[in-house]
């Protein structure tokens, strides 16, 4: 037997506001928009219809309407289509919001996404109201009642208020959410007619003229409905009013369409003033930031991407798009990288509005080896490595790779990424040798890694460094019988040498050069080169 | 050979005294172990095809190269030891020192205490005074060449002496003297 749950978040708008805002939920909210019709005076609720009173209504122009209110609000007695004038006068102490499109989409993704958490069959049915197939939930997370918990508490966690209604039938279980006033009701199977029985009509959202109809006929409950003659109906109304029946009686006649989440969440806000402050941009993102993370939370996602948006007040456009080497969800890294790159890349005129699109992935937990030593988390290091990559430049941070060169300074830099599995042990329990991981050339001409494994060092076989200096300094060398007397005017105590190297004749970068280890009186142990194609000396390096 | 986790090691020399050789088998100690180091190379002096020869997995060493600027240096070095999960993090000045104001210092010590990073120092002179645990200064000794004839040709190799200038804690393990091969 199918079973569905309903999620209604009542008065759409506003609670779109109040997730953007929780600071409003215990104030009276209302939502304006300047482009709804001028409504009747002093008749409440949807504007008219009327030809002649909309001829006779003032211009609407500069009115600004109530399209929603909050429940706080409704207890004072505002109601949607009255004016702003109107809504104060009943409640001085009135919030108002404008309605931003972006925020209530986003909105209407958050709730789609986080009831996709608990079930992989849900259907959008409108702006604040989700059908989520229930079958074989018991299994994983109990009674219909748990069930509908976990609804509640999914939606809570993206920002939401919902009350949710379960039965049979999708139509039973939204009349249940909209006309119950606890946060779960639950409809047994078999007993829909009965608890919808004394729901009013208006419950069931007909057309305006039919409810018209019904209201001339004095049918005021569901209940009377489901007691008119089904025949009878169908001769007077039509399809139309078999439809209504069908829908008395808790039937679905609509196919269920699932809903599949879109390949990026995205998360906007529209702003009332103009930002041309990085520090106040971080602010606001944070904010997004958070409720996206939120989103991501609730469905067990993280983000590999990131795009950011900015509206700007000239009227253009200013995308940035952050590849995160780790995928995230958390704000503060996030918030890091987006900042950084718009230190980087700053938008050209001040900002009006943002919107923060993120690719979920989902990621596999992982757990380190119990013997292995620990690294730093990811997600710090990529805060840390783009943190440095601003302060001294992409190119100048990673890891060095050799070259297979002759040249004594040959290496290439790679992106830091140190191997997180541990090096296998051989029988006696010490480290196997592994060649050098394959990877592309940082910058400049491709290199070949060196393909031979580097020397494994012993404790007792101490190496001696050389300081290289970068670039080799010009040196003025006098020379006794072919070998170094005197550099930059202080004498070699002690010499050896020469060592000949050469390579890339083939080349245009042709070099060959001799290379000397020297003591110069003040105690500097050097290395010091002859260019044998140009007959300079040069300073390569000191032995420390 | 490994700095003290946690806390703040200076090896301080002179020119040719080791103190760099010191640096890179410290660097390689804490790396064979599988754990990552960084490398703050103020002077862009590390030689990549020594720092093999001695055994270092330079897969698992973060190099930042900081072209001579001494203040980018600090606030690199400050950043990395700010980063758990680094074993060691290596700050070389080359041979000109920067100042480094005492509430800079004791910025740097409870940072890696709170990190458990061990912070190595290396330059001609100690810089953060008594935020150190351990300073040592490195000596040469004794210089050995090779060679088939009565004139030498190859380098053979290096020795070195240490001198522990401040420990705040029982012995350092370090050891006092060590030849150095070319």
């Amino acid at each position: 037997m199918s079973r569905f749950g309903c999620v209604l978040v009542e008065h759409w708008d506003a609670g779109a506001v109040e997730r953007c805002e929780p600071a409003l939920r215990e104030r009276p909210l209302v939502i304006l928009d300047a482009r709804v019709d001028a409504p009747d005076v002093g008749r409440e609720g949807a504007p008219t219809t009327n030809p002649a009173a909309k001829r006779r209504s003032p211009p609407t122009a500069n009115i600004q309407m109530v399209v929603e209110a909050n429940a706080t609000a409704r207890e004072q007695g505002v109601r949607p289509g009255m004016t702003e004038t109107e809504a104060r006068a009943r409640c001085p102490m009135l919030v108002t919001r404008p309605r931003v499109d972006e925020s209530v989409l986003s909105a209407r993704h958050a709730l789609l996404e986080a009831m996709l958490a608990v079930s992989p069959r849900i259907e959008d049915a409108g702006a604040g109201l989700v059908y989520v197939d229930t079958v074989g939930l018991e299994r994983l997370i109990g009674d219909p009642a748990s069930i509908g918990r976990r609804l509640v508490h999914q939606a809570r966690a993206v920002g939401l208020t919902a009350r949710v209604g379960l039965a049979v039938s999708r139509t039973a279980a939204r009349v249940t959410a909209a006309s119950a006033s606890a946060a779960v009701t639950v409809i047994p199977p078999g007993r829909e007619r009965a608890a919808l029985a004394r729901t009013q009509l208006a419950a069931l959202d007909l057309a305006p003229d039919l409810a018209a109809t019904f209201a001339r006929w004095g049918v005021r409950t569901i209940g009377d409905l489901a007691a008119l003659p089904r025949e009878g109906l169908a001769m007077r109304l039509g399809p139309a009013g078999l439809r209504a029946h069908d829908l008395a009686l808790g039937l679905d006649r609509d196919p269920f369409r699932p809903w599949t989440p879109p390949p990026f969440w995205e998360e906007a806000q529209g702003l009332d003033w103009e930002i041309d402050s990085l520090g106040v941009l971080a602010g606001v993102l944070e904010t997004v930031l958070e409720r996206l993370c939120r989103r991501l939370g609730a469905a067990a996602l993280a983000a590999d991407a990131l795009e950011v948006r900015l509206g700007l007040a000239s009227g253009g456009h200013h995308a940035r798009d952050v590849s995160f080497a780790y995928p995230m969800g958390e704000v503060k890294p996030m918030l890091t990288l987006l900042v950084l790159e718009l230190e980087a890349h700053p938008p050209c005129a001040p900002v009006t509005r943002v919107a923060v699109s993120a690719h979920p992935i989902r990621t596999q937990a992982g757990q380190g080896g119990l013997c292995q030593p620990p690294a730093p988390a990811p997600r710090d290091l990529v805060s840390v490595l783009a943190r440095l990559a601003a302060l001294v430049g992409a190119d100048n941070l990673g890891s060095p790779t050799l070259v297979d060169s002759h040249r004594s300074d040959a290496f290439t830099m790679l992106a830091f990424s140190p191997p997180t599995e541990s090096e296998p042990l051989d029988r006696r329990g010490r480290r196997a040798e592994r060649a050098p991981r394959q990877a592309p050339a940082a910058s400049g001409a491709p290199a070949r890694p060196l393909a031979e494994p580097q020397p494994q060092s012993d404790a007792r076989d101490q190496r001696l460094a050389l300081r290289r200096l970068r670039p080799a300094r010009r040196a003025d060398v006098e020379t006794a019988a072919e070998r170094p007397a005197r550099v930059n005017a202080r004498p070699v105590v002690a010499c050896a040498g020469p060592w000949r190297a050469s390579g890339e004749w083939w080349d245009t970068h042709a070099w060959a050069r001799d290379e000397w280890d020297v003591v110069l009186g003040d105690g500097a142990l050097c290395r010091l080169a002859r260019d044998r194609l140009t007959g300079h000396w040069y300073l390569d390096g000191v032995y420390d | 050979m490994t700095p003290i986790r946690g806390e703040i090691t200076e090896i301080i020399g002179g020119t040719s005294s080791g103190r760099t050789s010191h640096l890179l088998t410290c660097l390689r100690d804490v790396v064979s172990r599988g754990e990552t180091a960084a490398l703050v190379d103020t002077e862009e002096t590390f030689d990549p095809r020594s720092a093999a020869r001695a055994g270092l997995d330079l897969r698992r060493l973060l190099w930042v190269r900081c072209r001579g600027h001494r203040d980018v240096a600090l606030r690199a070095a400050d950043m990395l030891v700010r980063c758990p999960g680094f074993a060691l993090v290596a700050l070389d000045l080359g041979e000109r020192m920067p100042r480094l104001p005492p509430t800079l210092a004791f910025r740097l010590k409870f940072a890696v205490r709170r990190t458990d990073v061990a912070l190595l120092i290396v330059g001609r002179r100690r810089l953060t005074g008594s935020s150190a645990a351990l300073a040592i200064e490195t000596l040469r000794e004794k210089i050995e060449w090779v060679g088939p004839g009565p004139a030498a040709t190859r380098l053979a190799r290096v020795r070195t002496t240490t001198r522990v200038l401040r420990s705040r804690r029982a012995a350092p393990g370090w050891p006092p003297s060590l030849w150095w091969s070319a």
